[in-house]
């Protein structure tokens, strides 16, 4: 899922100063797994946000809404009559999500409420992990399922670096295991440690950010 | 400073949060809920389980002026549904973390554990609180109730 995080009251307070009316928006999807975004944080966010301007002396209204998924423009459309009701939109959702809104309704701010920060998985309750990053370029496969370059610190292609620690913990993090060692062990397991001595090869990066903004047609999908 | 606290006549409206199980089966609900001090105004909700404690809860109840709340939940490892007192903490702890980024001081909230509890008891805990709030003076959405 995508994995964000909520920005900090003040930062918030600092951006809606000046509004009187403001729409506060959630989406139902990835943001609601990582209960940073939902409907429950709305809930949450809507009456922290009332008291933070009361005390700053520039007291809103925050109306709320949680829209099933602010990157589909069908559900984007929901909100369509309330617009002209606010001065500003604050979105909880992803930053695609906060895009989303901020196209469709040109004529009004929207300011993003959490910070996108990656694609991750629920390891336990209250703990989410990267696992991709979108790289344009899957080799899960020859990786016994662990990405090296979202989960090793300098995306190594090739096995470890010196630093991992005595544990098989990264260098950079105590907390999160070297995924090179994830890798090897795996294929030790499985009796397939030749294959990752096998030359690779090159990784193509151009269909990553390397090659600029991304754009995907599908042609049998086009109207 | 609010009038209030400055003529010394601020008087802390605290709501007490009491699971139904940490209370004494003789103290009588219906019976007449008051301080008879005048410390503070007092009203008691007592939920099924501290479980039911939601953070979002907690802000609204304060967004509607009230000064101080004071949550009352099972020993940790007394809960009749076995996790409801250690959701209860970490969600008051939320609660407090974002009272204190809103400006409004994380004392305002607080939890204690009791078992058979009855009302002297359950006064005595508002009356903490009413006593740290006093200090952090009246709620500031008062005005905008």
């Amino acid at each position: 899922m995508i994995v964000a995080e909520q920005k900090p009251i003040l930062e918030l307070v600092n951006k809606l100063r000046g509004h009187k009316n403001v729409l506060l928006i959630g989406c139902a999807t990835c943001v609601a797994e990582c209960a940073v975004g939902g409907e429950r944080e709305v809930e949450i966010l809507a009456p922290a946000l009332r008291m933070a301007m009361q005390v700053d002396g520039n007291p809103i209204q925050i109306r709320t809404k949680t829209l099933e998924r602010q990157c589909e423009w069908e559900f984007v459309e929901e909100i369509s009559d309330i617009i002209p009701q606010v001065d500003a939109v604050l979105s909880i959702a992803c930053g695609i999500g906060v895009q989303a809104v901020a196209e469709r309704f040109s004529e009004i701010p929207v300011y993003p409420g959490v910070n996108t920060t990656a694609l991750a998985i629920r390891e336990e309750p209250g703990l989410w992990t990267v696992r991709c990053a979108a790289c344009g370029d899957c080799i899960l496969d020859e990786t016994g399922g662990f990405c090296p370059v979202a989960r090793c610190a300098k995306s190594l292609m090739n096995g470890p670096c010196g630093g991992t620690r005595k544990d098989g913990k990264c260098e950079v993090d105590e907390n999160v295991d070297c995924v090179w060692r994830l890798i090897v062990e795996k294929a030790q397991s499985r009796g397939t440690l030749e294959t990752l001595m096998k030359i690779r090869k090159t990784k193509d990066w151009s269909n990553s950010r390397h090659g600029g903004p991304k754009r995907i047609v599908r042609e049998d999908l086009q109207t | 400073m609010d009038q209030d606290t400055r003529t010394g006549s601020f008087k802390p409206e605290i709501v007490v949060l009491c699971c139904q199980h940490c209370i004494s089966p003789k103290f009588d609900l219906k019976s007449n809920i008051t301080d008879a001090s005048g410390l503070m105004k007092l009203r008691l909700e007592v939920m099924p389980c501290s479980s039911k404690v939601e953070t979002a809860h907690l802000l609204k109840i304060f967004e509607q002026g009230v000064d101080g709340i004071e949550v009352v939940v099972c020993p940790v490892n007394q809960c009749r549904f076995l996790v409801g007192s250690a959701r209860a903490k970490k969600r008051i702890e939320y609660a407090r973390s974002l009272l204190d980024q809103i400006g409004m001081g994380a004392d305002r909230i607080g939890m204690d554990q009791g078992k058979g509890l009855k009302f002297p008891q359950l006064l005595e805990l508002a009356s903490k609180r009413a006593k740290t709030v006093l200090s952090l003076g009246p709620n500031p959405m008062k005005g905008g109730k």
